[in-house]
């Protein structure tokens, strides 16, 4: 017992190996069939903590795809509240001066070309858009359902890339 | 065949052994099935094998699960959504995978006993390529304002006796914001069944076999043309393998 205390002294967790080492002295004289195997399989310290960390990287390398699991690692729950956050887009259509981005979501958002850099904004330019609502919808005086104009409302805030001008990429999110 | 055996306890503890009522009739259909190489594709599940076609991964990449805003949410629609995000609606997509599951087998079989397919879509950013899909089955697509009597009053506005498609696929099944596609309901009156992609703000009532989903992505819209197409394609090959086998 004293000696037990002594060596514990000097380790940092001593109090918990303190604890440790009582419990297990005091199932040795409860039971001493399965004290024996359980002090000599218990790992401690670095070799606990190696065991856990290489089985969670094993967990981690086989992909689960049930609809749940798919939808709570997806982007979708990242984003959180959709409101002023900043995401990439990439400018699929343009009609003179408006240009349809698609950013990842169910709808596009339609912004007006900005008078900098205007000729970059081509078909295929990635570029970041603030998101202020991710539908315009809305219910009017009189009616059962809402109306929806089938777009969500972003801000345009910078081009990232673009087929026009190739340049060394900049850090995207 | 592995006859089932129900062992009943009686009153005096004398158990008796039962066959089950269908092994006999089973084995009669087995000698049958040998003699005849035939098989009715109708008794199979799943003959053409349609529910390979897609996984449930695929329909999250192609973002079938988004739908509407809760405010613009049909009550019909209710027991096909997971739940709401912040406000916007997801749907379920196990249910929905089942429901697609059903529709591709249909329209596989549809297009194995030689019926005319008709797909509509009113959303003008996929009426192209709804065309050109239709095209490439070798099926019919209406994509442009409908007329309102091309299913109830065909023979006089085309002039001559017409017949009406046997299936028809609806990529869209709203015309705008505010009104279903009336060939919705046309389709019923005729008894034409249908198939409808339904969005949350859809009414699935009268569609024979709804699929709720996306309908406003172009690329959710794409993995259906290319499901559709390959189911109808299916089809079609096996009876052309069934029409050479006879022939």
């Amino acid at each position: 017992m004293f000696s037990s205390v002594s060596m514990c002294k000097t380790l940092k967790s001593c109090n918990v190996l303190f604890y440790k080492r009582n419990f297990s002295i005091s199932t040795k004289l409860l039971n001493t069939d399965s004290s024996d195997a359980s002090i000599t399989s218990e790992k401690r310290g670095f070799a606990k903590s190696f065991e856990k960390q290489s089985q969670l990287l094993q967990e981690d390398s086989v992909p689960k795809h049930t609809f749940a699991s798919l939808l709570r690692n997806s982007k979708l729950i990242d984003l959180g509240d959709p409101k002023d956050k900043i995401v990439i887009g990439k400018i699929f259509h343009v009609v003179e001066d408006d240009l349809y981005i698609d950013f990842g979501w169910k709808f596009h958002c339609v912004c007006t070309r900005p008078t900098n850099r205007k000729d970059d904004y081509v078909r295929g330019a990635r570029v970041r858009i603030q998101i202020k609502d991710l539908e315009l919808s809305s219910r009017f005086l009189g009616s059962n359902t809402d109306l929806t104009l089938l777009e969500a409302d972003c801000k345009l805030l910078g081009i990232i890339s673009s087929p026009i001008r190739p340049t060394t990429s900049e850090k995207s999110s | 065949m592995i006859r089932r055996c129900l062992i009943l306890p009686l009153r005096n503890g004398i158990s008796v052994c039962r066959n089950n009522s269908t092994a006999v009739a089973e084995q009669a259909e087995s000698t049958q099935e040998s003699n005849t190489p035939a098989k009715n594709p109708l008794d199979h599940p799943d003959y053409f094998q349609v529910h390979n076609l897609f996984t449930v991964k695929d329909l999250f990449d192609a973002r079938v699960h988004f739908g509407h805003k809760e405010g613009s949410l049909n009550e019909f629609m209710t027991p096909y959504i997971y739940g709401s995000r912040q406000g916007h609606l997801i749907f379920d997509l196990d249910i929905t995978a089942e429901h697609l599951r059903k529709a591709l087998n249909f329209t596989a079989h549809i297009a194995y006993r030689g019926g005319i397919v008709c797909f509509f879509n009113r959303n003008a950013l996929n009426a192209h390529l709804v065309e050109k899909t239709a095209m490439e089955c070798g099926e019919y697509a209406h994509t442009r304002f409908w007329r309102g009597g091309i299913f109830t009053n065909a023979n006089h506005q085309f002039g001559a006796i017409t017949r009406l498609p046997d299936l028809c696929i609806f990529l869209n099944t709203q015309n705008n914001i505010l009104n279903q596609h009336t060939a919705v309901r046309d389709s019923a009156k005729l008894l034409i069944p249908t198939i409808g992609i339904v969005d949350s703000n859809c009414n699935p009532n009268l569609i024979t076999y709804p699929v709720p989903g996306n309908d406003d992505t172009p690329v959710a819209i794409e993995l259906y043309c290319k499901l559709f197409k390959a189911a109808i394609t299916r089809g079609k090959e096996a009876r052309m393998k069934f029409l050479q086998e006879n022939n």
